[in-house]
């Protein structure tokens, strides 16, 4: 028997409980850096770990959507250094930042449209025609358009990546600004635009909302270009600062480890269907004092990756405990 | 008459043609050693796409096409298990030489032993597995370390009026040129207590993860004296945080690498302030001597490995600096 109580109760507050949980652990976290850590409590170290998670947080608003909408992208970070490293190569060129960014700006347009062709159209799962985009977009660059190099390398004097580097104000430079920005942009789309709501609707109930007559397909298209969109700005900001475009990034998958660990522990279930910007934050709070706190305290990078595993184990057993599966969420084919 | 003076000139034209032949012949076979033309050569590198593995290979290239032995390539591109299996069907195609190039000191030592028992001679280049074979051409790591630690120790330590605080930057904490260069830095700073190592974390190779490692450090040890990075690419990341952070003229910031043309630039830019090059143009020609040898049975008397070891170079701004330091692909 279905007990429509269960199903009534469900409230936005309880897939909250986790998000509340790791901003609790986030706090406590702070506390005991700042007692252990000398100079972790000032505002310098501040500014430094806002500055390092600024790609951090733009990826994870391209990968919130795509989740809300119940999908995935495992192809964002293929994107992202394939976003820079086309930009990089236009204004190796010659070309002037603006042009560059436009030209890049469209063909990251098409890689998002063909992301979402496959899983609207064709019917792939998410997951799996995302895995596939990401190996062909990574292989499609070294060998065609790099001719088997790994890394390129940025001229820091060149205006564009100046720029992208700069600082506007003093302390706010244009990464913070970009990752604001984005922050807002993202914000604004899921609550006040049409294929917004959308997406929380195809994330809550896909059947229901293809049933309702919702256009599910054409959402679906907006959702992945929004991804690369995001994947791009994210890797105009990581290549400016570090001065190479490193295709190492993709194959040694931390960085995606790190978004979805983002996602996932800001309380945005997997299934999709809810959550917003506020989740990304307490997400990436958590991760960004985490890696901060650890190199402070010079833990080795694979102490580090353990602890981060441990986390994201920790945070996947609270959200099936706080998230149940039941009638109204359980589908075939889920994650 | 006619006829038999033009019979002589002919037995003379061809006696002529018969010694010009065998001269030619002789000096073809003192120029290219016939026995080891066709023989077959396979390099399994960590990654092609690399200043460094394409500047070995394109001297590799250029001993095969004068001595006429095959050059095999098989690029696993940064993936260790791809590593492993090209390596095994390398062994199995036996080869009359297999030039490896180890990621770590364990990850290959079992298949190098597996193909020297199988009469297979290896050579291993640049990073050493902690399994001995037929011949290794490389870097001496120890002295990279220990040269780069006793400068820094120079610069920052007692009577230099720095703080001390030095930043290491490995590539990953198993690889053979960190594990070496760390042991012997590691071993000049315990005779300096005046040096503090204040981190001491890999990179994974990558420069955007040491430029974040990087503006980490310098926020807590804003007085840092000096960074030493395991290799000039990663380090250029950490010395993007450093001009960053505005602090170029009072953090050291120290390398090693293969000392292609972007490491100058990189050292105009004032990104670096020093690389202890290993010349990985000059590595290509040892490594491609070295296997030229092999193929003709070279091997130690003693049955040790045989070992080139690369002169260093130190590509350092100043007045020393010039452009000639580094080579172009």
């Amino acid at each position: 028997m279905i007990n429509p109580a269960t199903i009534y109760r469900r409230g936005e507050n309880r897939t909250n409980i986790l998000g509340t949980v790791v901003l609790v652990a986030t706090l406590l976290l702070i506390v005991l850096f700042a007692v252990k850590i000398d100079g972790f409590a000032t505002l310098g170290n501040l500014r430094v770990i806002v500055s390092n998670s600024a790609s951090l947080v733009i990826l994870s608003c391209g990968m919130a959507v795509v989740i809300i909408s119940r999908g995935l992208d495992l192809s964002l970070i293929a994107q992202m250094v394939a976003g820079a490293a086309t930009f990089s190569i236009l204004i190796n060129a010659g070309l002037n930042g603006l042009t560059a960014f436009a030209l890049t700006m469209s063909a990251m347009v098409l890689i998002g449209l063909l992301n979402a062709l496959l899983i609207a159209y064709a019917e792939i799962p998410a997951m799996l025609a995302t895995l596939a985009s990401a190996m062909a977009i990574t292989g499609f660059f070294r060998f065609a358009i790099l001719r088997g190099e790994y890394l390129l390398l940025l001229d820091k004097s060149n205006p564009a990546v100046a720029l992208l580097s700069s600082n506007l104000l003093p302390g706010i430079s244009v990464p913070l600004l970009l990752m604001a920005s984005i922050l807002i942009v993202t914000w604004g789309l899921l609550h006040y635009s049409v294929p917004g709501r959308i997406t929380y609707a195809m994330g809550d109930n896909f059947q229901a909302a293809r049933l309702t007559g919702l256009p599910v397909r054409t959402t679906t298209l907006a959702v992945y270009v929004f991804a690369a969109f995001t994947a791009f700005i994210a890797g105009l900001v990581v290549s400016s600062a570090s001065g190479t475009v490193d295709f190492r990034t993709v194959t040694n998958g931390s960085l995606l480890f790190d978004v979805i660990l983002v996602v996932v522990l800001g309380g945005i279930p997997l299934r999709g269907g809810r959550g917003g910007v506020g989740n990304i934050l307490v997400g990436v709070a958590l991760i960004a004092v985490l890696r901060n706190g650890m190199t402070l305290l010079d833990f080795s990078t694979q102490i580090q990756d353990v602890l981060k595993g441990l986390v994201l184990i920790t945070a996947i057993v609270a959200d099936r405990f706080i998230n149940p599966r039941d009638m109204e969420t359980d589908t075939v084919g889920d994650l | 008459m006619l006829n038999r003076t033009l019979g002589k000139l002919r037995s003379v034209l061809a006696a002529a043609l018969v010694v010009t032949f065998a001269i030619s012949a002789a000096i073809s076979q003192a120029q290219a050693n016939p026995s080891i033309a066709g023989k077959k050569v396979i390099f399994v590198p960590i990654s092609m796409g690399i200043s460094l593995t394409e500047g070995w290979v394109r001297r590799m290239k250029e001993h095969a096409a004068i001595y006429g032995y095959t050059l095999d390539i098989r690029d696993p591109a940064f993936n260790t298990q791809a590593m492993t299996e090209l390596l095994a069907k390398a062994i199995s195609e036996k080869p009359d030489v297999l030039v490896v190039h180890n990621p770590t000191v364990q990850l290959l030592s079992r298949q190098i032993k597996q193909a020297e028992a199988a009469g297979i001679k290896v050579l291993q280049i640049n990073l050493q597995s902690n399994q001995q074979s037929s011949a290794f051409v490389g870097a001496n790591w120890e002295r990279i370390g220990r040269e780069i630690a006793q400068d820094i120790v120079k610069s920052c330590g007692d009577g230099s009026g720095k703080s001390g605080k030095v930043a290491i930057i490995p590539g990953q904490l198993t690889a053979a040129d960190s594990v070496m260069m760390n042991d012997a830095a590691f071993k000049v700073f315990k005779e300096h207590p005046e040096i503090k190592v204040v981190s001491n974390q890999a990179s994974d190779w990558e420069p955007e993860k040491a430029r974040q490692i990087t503006a980490t450090v310098l926020q807590q040890n804003p007085d840092l004296c000096a960074i030493f990075g395991h290799w000039d690419v990663h380090t250029m990341g950490a010395g993007a945080a450093v001009k960053d952070a505005g602090l170029q003229d009072k953090v050291l910031v120290y390398a090693t690498g293969g000392g292609d043309n972007v490491t100058c630039k990189a050292v105009e830019d004032g990104v670096l302030d020093g690389v202890w090059s290993y010349d990985a143009d000059g590595q290509g020609r040892d490594a491609a001597t070295l296997i030229d040898l092999l193929l003709q049975g070279a091997k130690s008397e003693d049955g040790k490995m045989l070992s080139i070891e690369s002169p260093m170079k130190i590509i350092k701004a100043g007045s020393d600096y010039s452009p000639s330091q580094c080579w172009k692909m």
